[in-house]
């Protein structure tokens, strides 16, 4: 496959301290890629400078054949809603809108009517187990269950990358490796790619690939630059979420 | 109790820049709140001052036990009013009357300083030669009703005609009162100052209910800030107790701090809050201190209001630790708010109904302000519905849920400019036009005079005149009042030193009587009407200020407390315009309905005391007060977007 995104040579530096020290890292299409690695070694900054959230001091980030790294904050601010999306760790539903009209904020911020956005949105619901709960609150879901709305919503817009920062970090175990396979499944069947930070080893397993970071750099991938699942078959772009299925596994 | 006291300044201390920034808010919101009430009860005190230092101008006739006679004449030079007072003791030893060092001998004038003044300036046939005799001394400033006023204390000899005579057509207090025998200088307001003090105590009313909005929306800014750790405190098993004694204690101590600022603050101000002129002067800096105790109570007061606001925006907490911690639909408002609201105002005619008096108008005020602010969220919430009903784009579907999900907030936002539009609405139909009276004669004098006497009153009247050289026409008319006749003089010249040198030849011509043209009898009562606009302006530019302040403080501490979910929605590139046209909408929908709805409820409020239809004088009040409230809203919003745009723009947003 392709490369997708890619950063080359990213320096980060906080003041004195240097968060990333000239890290490389590329994605192909449809590839989900953790990142791992201790407290404080870079991962969110490296996440960030991916995703053009930041600006990296020195080297570039290239979205297909585009830098997006000098692109002004506007420019940026567009990409990241039109071409990225996004799961936190928590916090990022808005707590006063039903689920549904949450899933469907970023495609209504994309000027698409607001009974099409809801619309679309729900169709996410059935496949992430979500079914019924499309006018509950994110006061009135379990955790696990507001992560699967997160998913929802970073996928509505059919981005070509999903950036997740420890999205199961507030979840217990099994929840947590749970909600990484909806994340993995429904991402792949979308045809995007995933890069996700995680501490969680049983979590990472559900990537294609994993990459360590190390106070700033990114070490040697003990299981080769090769990915470990490198025949996943991307949907189709116009394809709806309905053609999938979590109990049987992202259509594969 | 101590520990916690403790812990609650530790956490205040602790709260890092952004708890800080809060406590200061709030601080700063107490101490404009404190100053602002500071002035309001200073206003009562100051007009009680000026009344109580020109009672003895208005004297009460003794039983028995007179020791002196007294009267008191209203003159006037170059547009302004001169205060005579005419005196004489019955018996040797009478104490000297305020201001005076001793009491005047027969044959003495003492001025006060600004009459000293003007008499000097002028040449002695327009002022001077009015008030022949020794000049024994000056009245003491800061006994007169206000810096710079006109007062004339003269000593006069038993038989004097000013102290014998009760001169034809003094009906009322503007043009003299007397002779009178009194036993001491007492004497009791006069009418005009229990008028201002009148008019004190409403713009009173009407400012503090606004004043103490402010103060609670100050105190709840500090819990909302709080309630996620109070919930976490509560959820490790604190008492409710507790939690409450924490809160209170931290909103005190800030209340506290924010109200000795505010004492700063006034005593800062006040010295230029004395040049605002009210009933033709100024004020002296002593009126506006409200003294010790009234300042101690204030001092007591608003941190102890904040203390019960900040328990009342915590029960929520207090009563499920998880209230706060798991947002869940709020339960709707009830429908009763409503119905309060109908029965509070189906009562304010009945009250109107009984009277005019001070207590039933701040009655039925604060029936009215109580009534409204319990609709407000009910009306909110419901608006919130109708905008997400009907939303088309994210901006106003973001801001119809959040009025949904939290009306009392949303309310508390645009509760001060909203129910400025209920003091507007009253105002505007009570403010009296500025045509009212029409204008008044400037050029004839006229001097009443018994009919018997009416045309040698006349032939002195020309005699005085030629000799003086001011050419004029001298007439004689029917006189309004009664059976009394006038003679009325025109002098050929109109400008302002002829009149007064007029005025002076003609001093004395009639005992007791005192040459006056209409614009001079109505000047009082012109002032009065004057000052009741400038108080309505006075009272809604300190409204839109608190209100302005408020909304402006509510809209940065919401983007306080929701930073972490604007900063995510931000990351995941949602423009800044989409949310500060959100926050927009979430102000400004319910102020157009509420302030809509407000204004008419202020009219409605008003009808029992109205005489005269809505004027173009209440008219300009109620357009300026809904372009000042709307502009004051979008700007006290915007002042916040920078506020946005910094925590919106930390790429790792944590919890706090
Ligand atoms: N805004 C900032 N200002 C200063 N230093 C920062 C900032 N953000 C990150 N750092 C520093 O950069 C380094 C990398 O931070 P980063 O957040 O990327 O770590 P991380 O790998 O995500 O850690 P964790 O697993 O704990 O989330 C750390 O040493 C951190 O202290
Ligand atoms: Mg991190």
């Amino acid at each position: 496959m392709n490369v997708v995104l890619e950063g080359i040579g990213l320096v980060k530096r906080f003041g004195p301290a240097v968060a990333l020290g000239g890290v490389g890292l590329a994605v192909r299409g449809g590839e989900a890629v953790a990142i791992m690695g201790p407290s404080g070694s870079g991962k969110s900054t490296l996440l960030h400078c991916l995703a053009g959230i930041m600006k990296p001091d020195e080297g570039e980030v290239r979205l297909l054949d585009r830098r997006i790294d000098t692109m002004g904050e506007r420019e940026r601010s567009a990409l990241r809603r039109t071409r990225f999306g996004f799961v936190f760790q928590f916090g990022q539903l808005l707590p006063e809108l039903p689920a549904d009209e949450n899933v469907a904020l970023p495609l209504m911020l994309g000027d698409v009517s607001r009974a099409d956005a809801v619309r679309r949105a729900r169709e996410w619901f059935a496949p992430l187990g979500l079914a019924g709960m499309e006018e509950r609150r994110p006061g009135e879901l379990s955790g696990g269950q507001a992560q699967r709305v997160a998913i929802a919503r970073a996928l509505v817009t059919r981005p070509a990358v999903i950036f997740a920062d420890e999205p199961t970090g507030a979840l217990d175990q099994a929840t947590g490796q749970e909600t990484m396979r909806l994340l993995v499944e429904a991402t792949k069947h979308n045809g995007a790619s995933l890069v996700v930070v995680t501490h969680d080893p049983e979590v990472a397993r559900w990537c294609d690939r994993v990459v360590e970071v190390r106070d700033g750099r990114v070490l040697p991938d003990p299981r080769g630059t090769a990915p470990a699942v490198a025949t996943v078959p991307a949907a189709p772009a116009a394809a709806g979420p309905g053609g999938w299925d979590r109990e049987t596994g992202a259509g594969r | 109790m101590g520990n916690l006291i403790g812990l609650a300044w530790r956490l205040l201390r602790g709260g890092g820049r952004r708890g800080l920034l809060g406590a200061g808010l709030t601080a700063a919101a107490v101490a404009i709140s404190t100053a602002l009430l500071l002035f309001t009860v200073a206003v009562n005190f100051a007009f009680q001052g000026r009344a109580d230092r020109e009672a003895w101008r208005n004297p009460v006739a003794a039983a028995d036990g007179a020791v002196a006679v007294e009267s008191v004449r209203t003159d006037h030079v170059r547009g302004q009013r001169i205060t005579v007072v005419n005196l004489t003791a019955l018996k040797p030893g009478v104490p000297a009357p305020p201001g005076l060092t001793r009491f005047p001998a027969p044959g003495e004038v003492w001025f006060s300083p600004a009459l000293a003044e003007l008499a000097g300036s002028l040449p002695a046939g327009q002022l001077a030669d009015r008030f022949p005799g020794r000049r024994a001394g000056t009245v003491e400033e800061g006994t007169l009703v206000h810096p710079g006023e006109l007062l004339v204390v003269r000593g006069q000899t038993p038989d004097s005609p000013e102290l014998t005579v009760r001169a034809p057509g003094y009906a009322d207090r503007d043009r003299g009162v007397g002779p009178v025998r009194i036993s001491s200088f007492a004497g009791r307001h006069t009418d005009e100052a229990v008028g201002y003090q009148i008019l004190g105590v409403v713009a009173s009313v009407l400012m503090v209910v606004p004043l103490l909005v402010f103060g609670g929306a100050a105190a709840r800014l500090t819990v909302a800030r709080r309630d996620q750790r109070l919930a976490a405190l509560r959820l490790v098993g604190a008492t409710p107790g507790q939690v409450v004694t924490m809160t209170v204690a931290e909103a005190v101590i800030t209340a506290f701090c924010g109200a000795l600022l505010g004492l700063v603050l006034y005593g800062v101000c006040s010295p230029l809050l004395t040049g605002i002129e009210v009933a033709g002067g100024s004020w002296f800096l002593a009126d506006l201190w409200p003294g010790a105790p009234a300042v101690a109570g204030v001092l007591v007061a608003v941190p102890l209001l904040v203390g019960l606001s900040a328990v009342a925006g915590l029960r929520r907490v207090v009563v499920s630790p998880l209230g706060v911690a798991r947002r869940e639909t709020p339960p709707a408002m009830r429908f009763i708010r409503v119905v309060a609201l109908l029965a509070a105002l189906a009562t304010v005619p009945v009250v109107g109904g009984m009277g005019a008096g001070v207590g039933i108008f701040a009655l039925s005020l604060g029936l009215a302000f109580g009534a409204v602010n319990l609709a407000g969220p009910w009306v909110v919430g419901r608006i919130g519905r109708i905008v997400a009903r009907t939303a088309r784009g994210p901006a106003r579907l973001l801001a119809g849920r959040r009025l949904i999900d939290d009306p009392r907030s949303a309310w508390r936002t645009v509760s001060g400019v909203a129910m400025i539009g209920f003091i507007a609405g009253f105002i505007g139909l009570l403010v009296p036009d500025s045509g009212l009276f029409g204008s008044p004669d400037a050029a004839v004098l006229r001097v009443s005079a018994p009919p018997a006497r009416l045309s040698e009153v006349a032939g002195q009247a020309r005699e005085r005149l030629s000799a003086a050289g001011v050419p004029a026409t001298v007439r004689m008319t029917g006189g309004s009042e009664g059976k009394l006749k006038v003679v009325a003089v025109t002098p050929r010249a109109h400008d302002a030193a002829t009149l007064d040198r007029a005025r002076t030849a003609l001093t004395g011509l009639v005992p007791g009587g005192v040459a006056t043209t209409a614009a001079d009898d109505q000047r009082a009562s012109n002032r009065m009407l004057g000052d009741i606009r400038t108080g309505v302006v006075a009272v809604l530019a300190v409204c839109f200020l608190v209100a302005i302040a408020s909304a402006g403080i509510t809209a940065a501490s919401s983007v306080l407390d929701r930073r972490q979910t604007y900063a995510l929605l931000r990351l995941a590139g949602t423009p800044l315009s989409v949310l500060n046209a959100a926050r927009r909408s979430e102000t400004l929908i319910p102020l157009t309905v509420m302030g809509g709805g407000t204004i008419a409820a202020g009219m409605f409020c008003a009808l029992p005391f109205v005489y005269a239809a809505l004027n173009t004088t209440g008219l300009t009040v109620l357009l300026t007060c809904v372009v000042l409230g709307f502009a004051g809203v979008v700007g006290a919003g915007a002042a916040s977007a920078p506020l946005l745009r910094s925590v919106t723009a930390d790429p790792a947003p944590r919890p706090d």
